[in-house]
Formats: C-alpha cells, structure tokens, sequence
C-alpha cells in the first residue's frame, strides 16, 4: 500500500528562511527518492516563515528535470502555505516546466526580441 | 597614488563616482592607494556596499588602500555601520539604531546572511514598524537578491552589504555588491548573447530569462524584485560591467557608466510607509500548483 510520506520543510532545513539554494538542495534529494520509488510525498511548510525562488527552484524546480509533469502532479502534496507562498511556488513551477521543455527555443525567441552588442 | 572622492548619492552620479575611483587605480600592485575624502560631503550608507568592494578589490592587489581626511558626519555614520573598522577606526555604537551594518561574506554564507537580516534589521526594535506583509516581502526581496549573487556571480572575493534606514523620509536603502564576472559576461557565456552591459541587464531582469544551466532552473529572482519595487513605489539600480539599470514607478532607464563596475551592485530604496497588505486571498489551491 502506497501510503503518504510526509516531509516537513522545517524539519529538513532545520531554519524558518528556506532562502538558500543548497538548502532546497537537501529537501529535492528526499523528493527525488521519494517519487524514484512512487510514493506519495505530502510536503509540510509549517513553521516556515520565508521562501526565495532560488530555494524553490532548488527544492521542487528541479524535479521537473527528472521526472514528468504527469508524476510529480499525482505523487506530490503541499500543505500549510500562506497564499502569496503558493503564488510563488506555482510561478517557480511554471518556469521550471518552461525550462526543461525547450531551453534553446526560449534562447531563440530572446535573440529576436533584443538586438545585439 | 592620490584620489579624491567627490559626494556619493545612492544615484548614477555616485555609481559613476565609484566606478572612476575603480578604473584609475585597478592596475595598481603594491602601491599606496590614498583615498581623499576632504570633498566627500555625504556619503549615502548603503553605497559602502559598492566602495567596500572596489576597495576590497584594490587591496587584493596588495595595495595599501588608506581613507584620509574624512570628515566629521561621514566619519559617524562609516563608524557606527562598522565600514571605517576595515580601514583602522573602532565601531562606534548606533544609538537610534538605524544603520544595517556593513558587511563581507563568502558565496557559502547563506545562512549567516539571513542570520545577519534577522538580527541586524529584521528583529531590532529601534527599526520603525513595516507592515507584516511588507517586512515579509523586503525580506524575501533581500534574500533573493543575495542568492542570485551566490548563484551567478561566480566571485571568489565574497559579497558585500549594507543598509541605511532614513526615518523621517520613511526610506529603506539596502545594497548588495558582488566581485564576479558580472551580468553581461554571465549572459555572453551562458546563453550565448553578446548583449551591450545595460541590455543584459534590462534581459536578465525579464521573466524567464535565466544564465543558469544544468539540473536547477532558474530566472525569477530579479523580476520578483522589480515587482515588488513596482507595487511599493520603491526604486531599485543595478550596476554591473558599465551598464547602469533603473527602475522606479514602473519604468525603466538605462545609461553606460564611463568605467566598469568589477562585478555587479543591487541597491533597492525601500517605501517603509508603503501600508498594502501583500497577501493573496483565496485564488489558489494547494492541489492547483503542479
């Protein structure tokens, strides 16, 4: 039976400001076990008082990465965040979906909005 | 060799100011480098971040950098926020608490930095009170401007801060200065375009645009900073290579700076009266994100 695992952020960074990105690091190596064996990861922002996108890009960016959008959506649950924390989570998800879908296409669309040196 | 360091304003006369002292004494090796601060009428705090910099950048060369003749209200304010302690003056104490100390850290310092906003700024009861949401977003802001010099600017000479704190303007300035390879060079090698330094910066500013390479994505940082200047009527100036970035109440300005920065500077100007409550109310759900 596949039951929840539950992950607290606080616990794993042992710090209310998950800012850096080697701390977010540490919480994507557990996600990335986690979902290597299917289970499903509920991961806990209790207690945690301040996020940077360098830290989500970190933690939950990465798994895009490594595993599809399809995975990561059925195995992996957030809970206990703020709105404007979720807002940032989601905004931090998109760009990592951006950025592993086609980064050379994203470049090529850069090259042709700004003009050169 | 002798420099004489003119006012230096939290503005594009002050970065130009700094950038000139750097580019007339950058090739300097063990050599006495006399900084003239007769002339230096004010000197904004935050702006230490930058000049502690190209000093430290400077005395790398086994220079002897020596500040001279500072005078009485610059000395003040350059000893209580603990910069006149590198050039051989005591720390004096800040009695109406309002300088955020200068300091130098290592790209692994993270920890210490979030340590050092917390204790120096953030928990400090002499600070006037911001509103929750907006202690929550300057706090985010100042992390995310830190990590992305840990993440980009690749120094190995450590990275610099300093705030100042201005009551009766209800303004905040906050600077972070960085010795790495700065945003144009960063740009040119990571995602091929050989952009002019202050249209890498306008680039790296947009959303999505990233340098980062490898597993970790990355490209809001500097965007969630502009947002937030934006909605608080605050400013934020970037200096790095010889591009010079503005962006205040929503716009933005450029100009070419007429010596190179040996890195890049965030300077962010605070709105502390700014009374929006920055939270989001009911629009997502925790099962809409992925």
């Amino acid at each position: 039976m596949n039951r929840k695992l539950p992950l607290s952020v606080f616990e794993i960074v042992g710090n209310p400001l998950c800012v850096a990105s080697s701390d977010g690091q540490q919480v994507f190596e557990r996600l990335e076990a986690a979902l290597k064996e299917e289970r499903n990861v509920t991961l806990s922002f209790r207690n945690v008082t301040t996020l940077t996108s360098a830290f989500l890009n970190a933690a939950i960016g990465q798994l895009y990465g490594r595993f599809s959008e399809e995975k990561i959506r059925s195995l992996l649950n957030v809970q206990d965040m703020e709105q404007d924390d979720m807002a940032l989570l989601k905004r931090v998800v998109e760009t990592a979906k951006q950025y592993f879908r086609d980064p050379q296409k994203f470049d090529q669309a850069v090259r042709e909005t700004l003009g050169g040196r | 060799m002798r420099f004489a360091l003119p006012q230096i304003r939290h503005d594009q006369a002050g970065f130009e100011a700094l950038v000139y002292l750097h580019g007339q004494a950058k090739d300097c090796s063990f050599d006495s480098i006399d900084v003239d601060m007769s002339i230096t009428s004010w000197l904004d705090a935050d702006m230490c971040a930058a000049f502690g910099a190209i000093l430290y950048r400077l005395s790398e060369n086994l220079n002897t950098v020596k500040l001279t003749n500072i005078r009485a209200n610059v000395a003040n304010i350059l000893s209580k926020n603990g910069f006149l302690s590198n050039y051989g003056r005591e720390k004096i104490p800040d009695r109406w608490g309002t300088t955020i100390p200068y300091q130098r850290f290592d790209v692994k310092d993270d920890r210490y930095f979030a340590g050092y906003i917390e204790n120096e700024f953030m928990q400090r009861s002499e600070i006037p009170a911001m509103s929750p949401g907006l202690q929550k977003k300057f706090r985010e802001s100042i992390f995310e401007i830190f990590s992305n010099a840990v993440l980009h600017s690749q120094t190995e000479m450590g990275i610099f801060s300093c705030g100042q704190f201005f009551p009766k303007r209800d303004r905040l300035d906050f600077s972070v200065a960085d010795l790495g390879i700065g945003i144009r060079r960063n740009v040119k090698e990571n995602a091929g375009l050989d952009l002019a330094p202050e249209k890498a910066i306008i680039w790296a500013t947009e959303e999505g645009h990233t340098t980062k390479r490898g597993q970790i994505p990355g490209g809001l940082g500097l965007k969630l900073l502009s947002e937030f200047i934006d909605l608080n009527d605050g400013r934020i100036q970037i200096v790095s290579d010889d591009g010079y970035w503005k962006r205040e109440k929503g716009g933005i300005s450029t100009a070419r700076l007429s010596w190179p920065f040996p890195g890049t500077v965030v300077s962010v100007e605070i709105n502390t009266a700014d009374m929006q409550a920055y939270t989001l109310t009911g629009e997502l759900s925790e099962t809409d994100i992925f």
